[in-house]
This record gives structure tokens, sequence and C-alpha cells, in this order.
């Protein structure tokens, strides 16, 4: 029975054409991702020659001004990109993977843009997240919208119900064909993907998968439920695309605004103006009140002191710099928290719609969502006060370039190991589903 | 009116039949809400937007007037910054917006990037798309003409009344016409009020002292509009007619929404994205350092090329040392360090803008397939949310700043003493008003119409085609 129903069902021509349609285009979003993996390693290869190069020709070119060279040289932390990113790229896209900063202010340097065609971005990437979220869901409806209906309105379904033991049995199996078909396709392209962006089988993949199944389910559940309700296909397929265009477009668009509106960020300009201010009008200030705020924020800088002989003097120059982020320090924790909230609220909202909830925890644990983002930017100011501190006391004690050893100083890499907890990545969207297909059990039972 | 009674009769019996459908119903009252949702949110976006970008354009310009006498060149590095604002119409389409840099710093020998994008402040929700007039009138209001039209003459021919219709000496074209005239009856009751409410937002905003150029976006926005919603009346009509079930027909338009509205538009980018690779931030600074190198780096002593320099001043002031030039020596280096490193920025520029033109040009040129593409570019033009215009913005910052710093130079220059005096370098804070404040100058209509002059052709070619593809069927269309 099972194999002929299957039979049936993958001998349909829209069938066909859909599935391969699905494969065609998980396919390109694999070689999308593929290229975007290339790009970042590359990235990642110009970022260490080109702080090697970097670092050296300044430091010939300033070698007897300790102070002036590093005001030239930047030193590069990236955010580590794994293997699985390219299957959500997320917010990759739009912020940078690589921070080059100098040792001077970095609240101005901190929040430097990637080099993007906005056209790209709006449009978005056709990586597998969006295969999945958005066309998988697509193809399910196509299959299940008519289940019975179809068979209802061309008069078989009479014959069906006379001939098998039970009419409810027999939509499951409809189901579990067309449900198989899908997982199959699905654990095809991510076993293609696995070899092709070469992903190590680890939990984040494991996350990743069932989550993916779980999401195909839910939509299967969704056709169940309407399929349950035993309307007339044209129906069905308005009703289906109706729910599919308010998960996937208007929901997430409003809630959306709605984050956007509630947790607005003028911190981040007001944040640029203050260190901008707090830096240069100590050129104009009293040098010991500046030279006071320094030692007080580094006690243990004390022991330098300025020459009142001198004009110009690199301890003030970069006590002058820290002010501009030390000054900025409050607006800056603002920013960052007001961030944080947005992340927050955005999960904790998205835990209601299952495609929300889908692509934000696919990018969690792609490490490509702005809770990555967060750390990464706090993983770069330890990484600046790091740098910082060795130099300081160089620059203070007029250190001589050639002494340094400039070749030590390479590209530092952030890993962000924040675990996604399997609970909450996969429980809300389990839940959805047992509660659609309770409630479509119940209308079969009582309906048929 | 006598000539086009039978298609009024008969558009005045497909509206009457949509509104005893309970369903169409509640989704028309759903739109106009979502309409509604759209005008207040667009509203509040662009308010906030400008506000703020007001708020700090003007802090930072009285923070730069505020300084006190100081040597130029810091005041080059103070710098300035550059806050974009929206017109008036990007109430009704976001387009590009969310993904623009909001504020540019703008300071002497570096070009900075334009920072604090909505999107990179987002959590990945905003990929999803926004809801925005502009979209509810692109998106949705098309399925929705897809499920008014779906059964506008399939349900007829199903039903057998289609004959009956034929019989009784209405003719194709009547019917094709008449029905294309019903759906769009339907349609214009959402779409009348929601122009007018769009006027009256847009009015409102700017105190009704609106300037001749936004007139002819904001009419050219609901024309294009309207014709663009009476291409899907057509097209809805047209692919009931020939489909020999509802079903048929409902499943075909549902296909052509989703290739219009969401397969082609993303393919397509990523099509153009995937072929014309662009450099990253890093390679592309890193090769504007090399060829600054390459040229002259002003910071190094030995550099032949300064040193070409400071000899032919020598020998033109018949001096021996650059401290005996009548004039500001570091001041002459550095505005010719500034041109020469801003010449190389901008050719490196144009050689990035090239590569992402390219990219775009895919889709641009799929917009002859796809009137939704050639609806939301033009739109987008008109609001000045469009890729051209944020390019538009960074150029008219890039000059400002170009100018901001050579004009620091030259003050240096002139006033600056040349010799190691013991008088503080510093000139009086009155020159700092000298630097105009940064005004951004949206692109005018005539620009935006050169630059959207595919999309225009675009919808001119889909209305003949349309125009054409009524006559045809209404002469080769069987009943049966």
């Amino acid at each position: 029975m099972l194999a002929l129903l299957f039979k049936n069902f993958i001998r349909s021509k829209g069938t066909k054409i859909g599935l391969l349609f699905l494969l065609c285009i998980g396919f390109i979003s694999l070689l999308i991702g593929k290229q975007f993996q290339d790009k970042q390693q590359n990235n990642i290869q110009e970022a260490v020659v080109y702080q090697k190069e970097h670092i050296a020709r300044n430091a010939a070119f300033h070698k007897d001004e300790i102070g002036l060279l590093l005001y030239y040289i930047k030193f590069s932390l990236v955010n580590k990109t794994l293997p699985i990113n390219s299957l959500a790229i997320g917010q990759r896209d739009v912020n940078p993977s690589i921070q080059s900063v100098t040792i001077r202010g970095l609240e101005a340097q901190k929040y430097d843009a990637e080099l993007n065609n906005p056209n790209n971005l709006l449009s978005g990437n056709i990586d597998f997240s969006f295969v999945l979220i958005y066309l998988f869901p697509l193809l399910i409806i196509a299959l299940s919208y008519n289940v019975i209906s179809e068979e209802k309105e061309s008069g078989t379904w009479k014959i069906v119900a006379t001939q098998s033991q039970s009419t409810f049995l027999y939509i499951l199996k409809l189901f579990y064909v067309r449900i198989l078909s899908l997982i199959v396709l699905l654990t095809v392209l991510l076993l293609i993907a696995v070899f092709v962006l070469k992903i190590p089988l680890d939990q984040s993949l494991f996350t990743f998968y069932v989550l993916s199944v779980l999401y195909l389910l839910f939509w299967f559940s969704v056709c169940f439920f309407i399929v349950s309700l035993q309307k007339h296909s044209n129906f069905n397929a308005v009703i289906l695309l109706t729910i599919w265009l308010f998960l996937i477009i208007i929901l997430p668009a409003a809630i959306n605004t709605y984050i956007v509106n509630k947790y607005k960020v003028p911190e981040a300009l007001e944040v640029t103006l203050k260190q901008r201010n707090a830096y240069h009008e100590k050129w104009d200030m009293d040098k010991n009140e500046t030279m006071e705020k320094f030692y007080k924020h580094y006690p243990q800088f004390r022991k330098y002191k300025l020459d009142d002989k001198k004009e110009f003097e690199w301890l003030w120059y970069y006590a002058m710099q820290q002010m501009g982020d030390d000054e900025s320090a409050v607006q800056s924790r603002e920013l960052e928290s007001k961030l944080e909230q947005r992340n927050h609220a955005s999960q904790t909202i998205a835990m209601f719609i299952p495609t929300l909830h889908t692509q934000i925890q696919l990018n969690e644990t792609a490490k490509s969502d702005l809770g990555n983002q967060l750390l990464f930017l706090k993983e770069t100011k330890l990484f600046h006060e790091k740098m910082r501190l060795y130099f300081y006391p160089k620059i203070f004690e007029e250190a001589p370039v050639d002494k340094e050893n400039w070749e030590k100083f390479k590209v530092k890499t952030f890993t962000d190991s924040t675990e996604t907890g399997f609970l909450k990545a996969f429980l809300p969207v389990l839940l959805f589903n047992l509660v659609l297909i309770g409630f479509g059990w119940r209308n079969f039972r009582t309906l048929i | 009116m006598k000539l086009l009674h039978a298609e009024i009769l008969i558009a005045k019996q497909l509206r009457d039949s949509v509104f005893k459908n309970k369903a169409v119903f509640i989704i028309t009252i759903f739109i106009g809400i979502l309409l509604l949702y759209a005008a207040f949110s667009g509203w509040e976006n662009y308010t906030s937007q400008n506000e703020t970008s007001e708020k700090y354009q003007h802090e930072s310009r009285e923070d730069w007037l505020k300084n006190p006498d100081k040597n130029p060149h810091r005041m080059a590095h103070y710098g300035n910054f550059a806050f974009r604002k929206s017109t008036s119409l990007s109430v009704f389409e976001f387009g590009m917006e969310p993904f623009f840099g909001n504020a540019i710093f703008l300071e002497a020998h570096k070009q900075n990037t334009a920072n604090f994008s909505e999107a990179g402040f987002s959590n990945s929700m905003l990929r999803f798309g926004e809801i925005s007039i502009a979209m509810v009138l692109q998106v949705l209001l098309p399925l929705l003409i897809f499920f008014l039209g779906f059964n506008s003459i399939a349900y007829e021919r199903e039903n057998g009344t289609l004959k009956i219709l034929l019989t009784q000496g209405i003719n194709w074209k009547q019917l094709l016409l008449g029905k294309i005239l019903g759906v769009a009856s339907v349609i214009m009751l959402l779409f009348i009020p929601t122009i007018v409410v769009l006027v009256l937002v847009w009015l409102f905003l700017q105190d009704f002292a609106i300037s001749a150029d936004e007139t002819v976006k904001m009419v050219l926005f609901i024309l294009f509009h309207f014709i663009y919603l009476i291409f899907f009346c057509t097209i809805a009509v047209l692919i009931s007619a020939i489909s020999k079930t509802s079903k048929n027909a409902l499943v075909s338009l549902i296909g052509i929404w989703l290739l219009f509205t969401i397969i082609l538009p993303r393919t397509t980018q990523a099509i153009g994205a995937y072929i014309y690779e662009a450099p990253s931030k890093i390679q592309f600074n890193s090769n504007i350092e090399k060829d600054i190198l390459k040229q002259g780096d002003s910071h190094n002593p030995n550099d032949l090329h300064y040193k070409a320099i400071k000899d032919s001043l020598l020998r033109a002031y018949k001096v021996d040392s650059v401290q005996k030039l009548p004039f500001n020596y570091s001041g002459y280096i550095m505005t010719e360090g500034e041109k020469i490193s801003s010449r190389i920025y901008n050719e490196h520029l144009e050689t990035l803008l090239k590569i992402y033109k390219k990219q775009n040009s895919f889709s641009k040129t799929v917009s002859f397939f796809n009137p939704y593409i050639a609806m939301k570019n033009l739109s987008m033009g008109l609001s000045n949310t469009d890729y051209d215009s944020y390019v538009d913005f960074q150029k008219q910052a890039e000059d400002y700043r170009y100018k901001m710093a050579q004009k620091m130079n030259a003050l240096q220059i002139k006033y600056i003493s040349n010799t190691k005096s013991d008088k503080p370098k510093i000139i009086g804070k009155e020159h700092w008003a000298d630097v105009e404040e940064f005004h951004y100058e949206p692109k005018g209509i005539t620009t935006v119409l050169e630059n959207e002059i595919i999309s225009i052709i675009s919808i001119i070619l889909w209305m003949m085609m349309l125009f054409i593809l009524v006559k045809i069927a209404s002469k080769k269309l069987k009943a049966i």
C-alpha cells in the first residue's frame, strides 16, 4: 500500500519538478555559501599578510619614535567563521568579521562598517537557511494542500474510503510519504553541504539538522491541520499561502518595527560625538588636569610625568586619546545594553513564531546573529585594552622601536563559544507541532 | 457611457459577488489595517530618523564652531559629520534605508565608512523585510488581486455560465474588460483611501510647504502604483480566462506571484553578486594604501615625490631651507598629500562602485520580465532610498570632506608661521565659520528618471504587452 502511494506521489509531474527545483536551488545556496566561506578565508589571509607588511613598513619608517609608530599601526582581531556559518550567513554580511584597530581611542574605530552593496543586503542572501525557511514550506504546501480535497473533488475519495480499513490511517500514510521525501531531500542537501563546505560532524551540525527537520514537520503539521478542516482545494491553497505570508513576511516585519521603535539607539550617534569632543577639547585644556584623570584610571602609570619644558609628549597624547573612550563610556555601555535588550526581546518574541525562531536559532548555531556580533565587540574592547596596556609603558619610556619583536604581533582570533541549548532551540517548534497535530487529529476523528 | 455598458454591468456583478464572500471581506479589512500600520510606522521612522539626524548635525556644528583658537590642522582632525536625512516619500517606501549607514565622520587624510545602519544593530529579523505602504502596494495587493481574480472567468467556465454569457451577445473583449474593471474597482476601494491618507500624511509632514520636485515625485509615485496594480488585475483575469479550472488558475497565479515578488528579486541579485565578486574592506583599503605609497608617502621624509616638490620649491623661491619659505611648508605638503590620497581613493571607489553596478545590472535587466522589480526600483528612486541615492550621499560627504581638509590646509599655509618661533601656532576661531555646514541635497526628479529609465521603459513595455495580450485573447479564447 505504502509503496503504491509513494509511486503515485512521485510519478506526478508537479512533485518531480518541485523536488528537483528545491534540490537545484538548495545546491546553488551551497555554492553561494562556499563563495562566502572562501571570501571570509581570503579576508583572513589578507589580514594576516597585510598586518605583517604594514607593521614592518611602519616600524622601518618611524624607527625613532615608538609613540608615532603606534599612532599608525593597526592590529586585527578576527571573529572566527565556522564552516557551518555558510549555511546561515545571517548578520555576517552586514557586520565585519575582522576588526582592525590602533591603540588610540576605540570608540572612534569600533563601529566601522563593512563595505557593502546595499542592494545585496536588501534582497538578502540565498543561503541554505533561506531555502529552508522560505522555499521548503512552499513545496510542502504545494504537495499537501489538496490531500483528500483533490480526491473528493475528483470523486475518487469514496472508493478510497470503502477500500481502506481506516481512512485516517490512509491520510497519515499520504503525509508520511511526503514527509519522508522532503526529509530525504533535506538530508541529501546537508550531506552535500558537509562535503562541499567541510562542516565537521559536531553538535552544531546536529542542532542545525534537528531544527531543520522540526521546522519541516511544523509546516506539515500546519498543512495537516488545514487539511483536517476538509475544505475545498482552492480554500486550502489560499489559506495556506496566507499563513505562509504571515509567518514569513508580515509578522517578522511587524515585530521588527516594534523592536526598532521600542529600543531606539540614539546612543550610537551620541557616543561618536561625545568621544570626539572628549578627546579634542583636551588639546586646549590644562595638561595636568588630563593627566590627573589618566592617572586615576591607570594608577600604575603615575610614575610617568610630563616634562614642563616640552610642548608635546606622547604620554599626554595617549592620555587625551584615552579620555575619548573614558568620557564616552557611559553612552557606550548604554548602547551595548540597548542592543542586548533588542537581541533578548527578539529571541523571546520569536519563540511564538516558528519561522522567526528557526531563523534566529540557526543563526545562533552558525554564530552569525546579533549576539555573536555583540560578543565580538566586547572581545574587541578587551583585545584593544590588552594592546594598550602592553604599549603604554613602552611609549612612556620611549623604548627603542627596534628592540621590540614586531613579528610577534599576529592577527588574533576570537572564538565564540556560546552553546545553544537544545531545549531552547527545539522546544518552541516541537510544541507548535504537537498542538497542530493534536487539533488536526481531533478534526479528523470528528469529521470523517 | 453607453459604449461600456456591458463592461460596467460585468464589473458590478463581480464586485458584488466578491463582497458576499466573507473571507475576501476579512482579508480586505486586514490589508486596510496593515496599510494604516505601515503609514504609522513609516511616519514614526521618518520623524525619528530626521529628528535624530538634525539634532546631531546641529550639535556637531555647534561643537565645531565652539572650538577655541587653534592650529587649523587640529581642526581638520576634529572634523565634521555628515548625517543622512530622509526625503518625505521615504515614509511610504523604506527601500534600502535600513541598510544605509547614517553617519560619516569627515576628517583630514581619511575616508571613513558610513556607520550605524539599522541593519547592523538588528537581529536577523530585519532580513525578512519590512512593512511599508510601498510593500503592501507592491507585494500584498497583487496577491489580493490574484485571490480576487483567479475564478473571475475560470469559475464561469467550470459552472457553464460562461457559455450563457457569450451566447447572450457579450463578446470576449467586453467580458475581459468588464472582469478587469471589476477586480480593479475592488482594489481601488483600498487604493484610493490609501492615496488620500498618503497625501495627507505627506502634506502634514512638510507643513504644507511642498516643493515642485517633491510634488512631481509624489504624483509619479501614485501614478505608477496605479498602473502597476492594473497590470496585476489584467494578469489575473487573463490567466483565469485561459485556465480550464479555477484551481489551475489559482495555482498558476500563486506561482507567478511567488516568482515575481519572492524568488526572482533575490535570485537575480544573488547571481549578480556571485558573478561579480566585490573586494573586501581590508583588500580595498590595502590596495589604496599600496597605490598611495607608490605615488609617494608624505609621512616618509626620504620619499622621492615629496623630495622633488621640496627641491623645486626651494629653487623657485631661491632659498636653502623650507623654513625660509614665505609660507607654511607643511601645510603645502599636506595639501599635496590630500590631493593625491583622495584622487587615489576616488579611483578605487569608482572601481568598486562599478562592480556594484554590475552586480545590480542583473536585477535591473530582469525588470523587463518582472514588473515588480521595475516598480520597486522606480519607487525607491522616487523616494531617494535607492542605491544611487546612497552613493550620491557618500559622494556629497566626500566632496565636503575634501573641501574642509583643503580649507584647513589653506589656512595653515597662509597664517601659520613657518619657523620654529615661540608663539603658539594657532589661528583665530572666527575662521571655523568659513567652512559651511554639511547639507545633503537629494537627487532631483530629472536625475531619478534618468537613473530609472530602464524601469520606466519596462513598465511601458508591460503596458503594451498586456494590451496586446487582451486583444489576442479576445479573438482566440474559447468558451470550453
